[in-house]
């Protein structure tokens, strides 16, 4: 078999000798034949100029030595393939090469403690897939199959973060991230391609949403601008926030996780640190991820009480947020640290967390869900790596197995963990597709 | 991350960052959590996005040494505009030139020195060191152009190709010499074959290959699969 380099240089004499045997008759007008001049090694075919059909106007243009080449081209359009302008070839032809990944994606999760449910959101397939608390997917089986799943053109499940589950009447609530813009409810049962029984338009980037009980208010995380969105619980429609947490002294920077702990009356965000005020050139800066700690009820530019931060915190990418009620313990899904990681409630400055969950035994893949199940004392953690949901006892510390997994791919499958694959580039040195997120 | 773009001359990677107002340059190898090693980035560069979303598109002209950056309008570039900074600037630096109000995403042609840009429903060509308010040479657009808003498009200098999305989610080839209201040349029907819609393009002249992302955000793909990356041979443009 030839490498690929010698295949390279063979097509690329191949085209040499095609595009010399042209050569006369586009600059020896009076030749009677083609003649073959010569052979030689032809650079990269990117580089080099493939032949043209005779006739072409492409030729014509050579031809003429009246003026520069660039007014010629004006005049008679087309530099290739012999189409004319207002003539449209088309090539109805099959792709050659896919990349897809047909198992969900998992970016949250969340239970329904009162029915045993779990709830994952998959922002592959813009789906909302239910299994029961207790499955199990054993080991060599291909995937657990959901008991239901929401998703279709009506639910207006698109590029969802957060999946939150009502304590008290099970509704479904789902944070739309992109382009959605919304925070869509469904009752307990929902299953299907079915309409939203509420749908609350919010701000652009929401990203990750809990609720006060006690007071029927809804916290909403954005990115960017980075804000806490505090609404009614029922809010629907477009309805505003009734507090807006945001401002530079806020030190929030690309919100994301968010938690509240009622008892202490404080809000907990997580900050991936990249910042900018929209509005100002030259305000753009990096900082590193951090925890930002308020009163339940900041409003407005308010400063954060205390802060979480730095290199000891590990954290790197924090995704959802989940608070212990019993215990003041945050709960971090850290994406790119592969980890869940154990905060107290009261920590400050540059600590290092309490407990680190990680490790090859976790089956923790770039996780980036997390829940609390109060209840039965258990922590779960959705895997964007793996299309996988890992529980573990609440106490569960380092390299700790799950107790159970929700596995929805084969056993050792590498999720592609595309986001939103917008953009596309081609790196020609090393022949790999670069697919940004 | 949806500005994107890769430099084969130099072997690098450019890339927005749209919420701290920078443009960041990687090795082409880069991987894990590797630091880039330029970033453009404070208030002399004019950089500025928006509340909903901006500096979501970058390209990148390996030949003349360019990265060129779409702005929305604001800021010190009231219009918006394309800026146009030295390939090897780092820090805090000003753009070498700004073609002002003007907006979307952007292509260069190092061979016939044109600058391409697809506004929505049209492509604009100018002179490649257009700068100020400089009108296009000319302007694909109208209802045979069928020209479509596209993330990121293409423009293959060496066959003089803008290569970039049409109006029925079909993937399509202009010249660069087109002006007006002008059919492209060549068309793949991308969703009707696939059932998506591509928003970003990519070329590999070796294998005569074009490459797609999409995503579901426009149409929903029949296959429920949001994602994908889509390879189809092409080369016919090649």
């Amino acid at each position: 078999m030839l490498t690929k380099t010698a295949r390279a240089l063979g097509i690329g004499i191949v085209w040499g000798i095609v595009w010399l045997s042209f050569l006369p008759m586009v600059r020896d007008t009076t030749s009677s034949s083609a003649r073959l001049v010569s052979i030689q090694e032809l650079p990269e075919l990117a580089e080099m100029c493939p032949p043209e059909l005779p006739g072409s106007i492409s030729n014509h243009v050579a031809d003429q030595q009246n003026g520069n080449l660039f007014s010629a081209f004006q005049q008679a359009p087309v530099l290739a393939a012999g189409q004319d302008a207002g003539n449209t070839t088309e090539l109805a032809r099959s792709p050659v090469r896919s990349i897809l990944d047909k198992d969900p994606i998992y970016s949250s999760v969340s239970v329904d403690m009162r029915f045993n449910e779990v709830f994952l959101q998959d922002s592959n397939t813009w789906s909302i897939r239910v299994f029961n608390r207790l499955d199990n997917t054993p080991a060599g089986a291909a995937r657990t199959e959901p008991k239901r799943v929401i998703g279709g053109p009506k639910t207006d499940v698109q590029f969802n973060s957060c999946v939150w589950i009502d304590p008290v009447n099970g509704d479904i609530y789902s944070v739309e991230n992109d382009i959605g813009d919304s925070i869509v409810v469904f009752s307990h049962d929902a299953e299907g391609d079915l309409a939203p029984k509420r749908h609350l338009k919010i701000t652009h980037r929401g990203y990750a949403m809990t609720v006060d009980e006690e007071k029927q208010e809804l916290f909403l995380s954005v990115q960017y601008p980075p804000q806490v969105a505090v609404y009614r619980k029922e809010a629907e429609g477009n309805e505003k926030p009734i507090r807006l947490l945001q401002g530079e002294s806020t030190r929030l920077a690309d919100a994301h996780g968010i938690a509240i702990d009622t008892r202490n009356k404080l809000l907990f965000v997580n900050n991936w640190g990249n910042i900018s005020d929209y509005q100002v050139v030259g305000t753009g800066r990096f900082e590193s991820p951090s925890i930002t700690i308020y009163p339940i009820d900041a409003n407005g530019d308010t400063p954060p009480m205390r802060v979480i931060q730095g290199p000891k915190t590990q954290l790197n990418w924090p995704a959802a947020m989940a608070l212990d009620p019993a215990t003041g313990d945050l709960y971090v899904a850290n994406d790119v640290g592969q980890s869940i990681l154990v905060f107290r409630g009261t920590d400050q400055g540059d600590v290092a967390p309490r407990r680190v969950i990680k490790g090859s035994k976790t089956g923790l893949s770039y996780p980036t869900g997390v829940f609390i199940d109060t209840t039965n004392k258990e922590l779960w953690a959705a895997n964007l790596g793996n299309s996988s949901a890992t529980v573990y006892p609440l106490t569960a510390s380092g390299d700790a197995s799950p107790l159970r997994v929700i596995r929805s791919a084969p056993e050792g499958k590498i999720s592609l963990r595309f986001g939103k694959t917008q953009a596309v580039a081609y790196d020609s040195k090393r022949q790999e597709i670069l697919v940004p997120n | 991350m949806h500005g994107f773009g890769y430099d084969p001359i130099h072997d690098e990677i450019v890339v927005t960052s749209p919420l701290t107002q920078g443009i960041l340059i990687f090795r082409g190898g880069a991987k894990g959590e590797e630091p880039p090693i330029r970033v453009i980035q404070g208030p002399k560069t004019q950089i500025l996005g928006s509340a909903y979303g901006a500096l979501d598109r970058v390209s990148v002209d390996p030949v003349n040494n360019e990265i060129l950056l779409p702005i929305v309008p604001g800021g010190t570039v009231k219009e918006g505009g394309i800026l146009v900074f030295d390939r090897q600037a780092n820090g805090d630096v000003p753009p070498k030139r700004v073609l002002v109000g003007v907006r979307g995403s952007v292509a260069v042609d190092s061979v016939h020195n044109l600058l391409v840009v697809n506004t929505g429903s049209s492509m604009q060509i100018f002179d490649r060191t257009a700068s100020g308010n400089a009108k296009p040479k000319a302007i694909i657009q109208g209802p045979k152009a069928g020209v479509a808003n596209i993330s990121s498009f293409q423009v293959y200098g060496t066959r003089g190709w803008i290569i970039g999305g049409g109006s029925d989610g079909s993937i399509c080839a202009w010249s660069v010499m087109d002006s007006g209201d002008v059919a492209p040349r060549w068309k793949i029907p991308v969703q009707k074959i696939t059932g998506y819609v591509a928003s970003g393009i990519a070329l590999d002249p070796v294998h005569k290959e074009i490459i797609l992302s999409a995503a579901g955000q426009r149409v929903r793909p029949p296959s429920g699969i949001m994602n994908t990356v889509i390879t189809f041979s092409w080369p016919e443009i090649f």
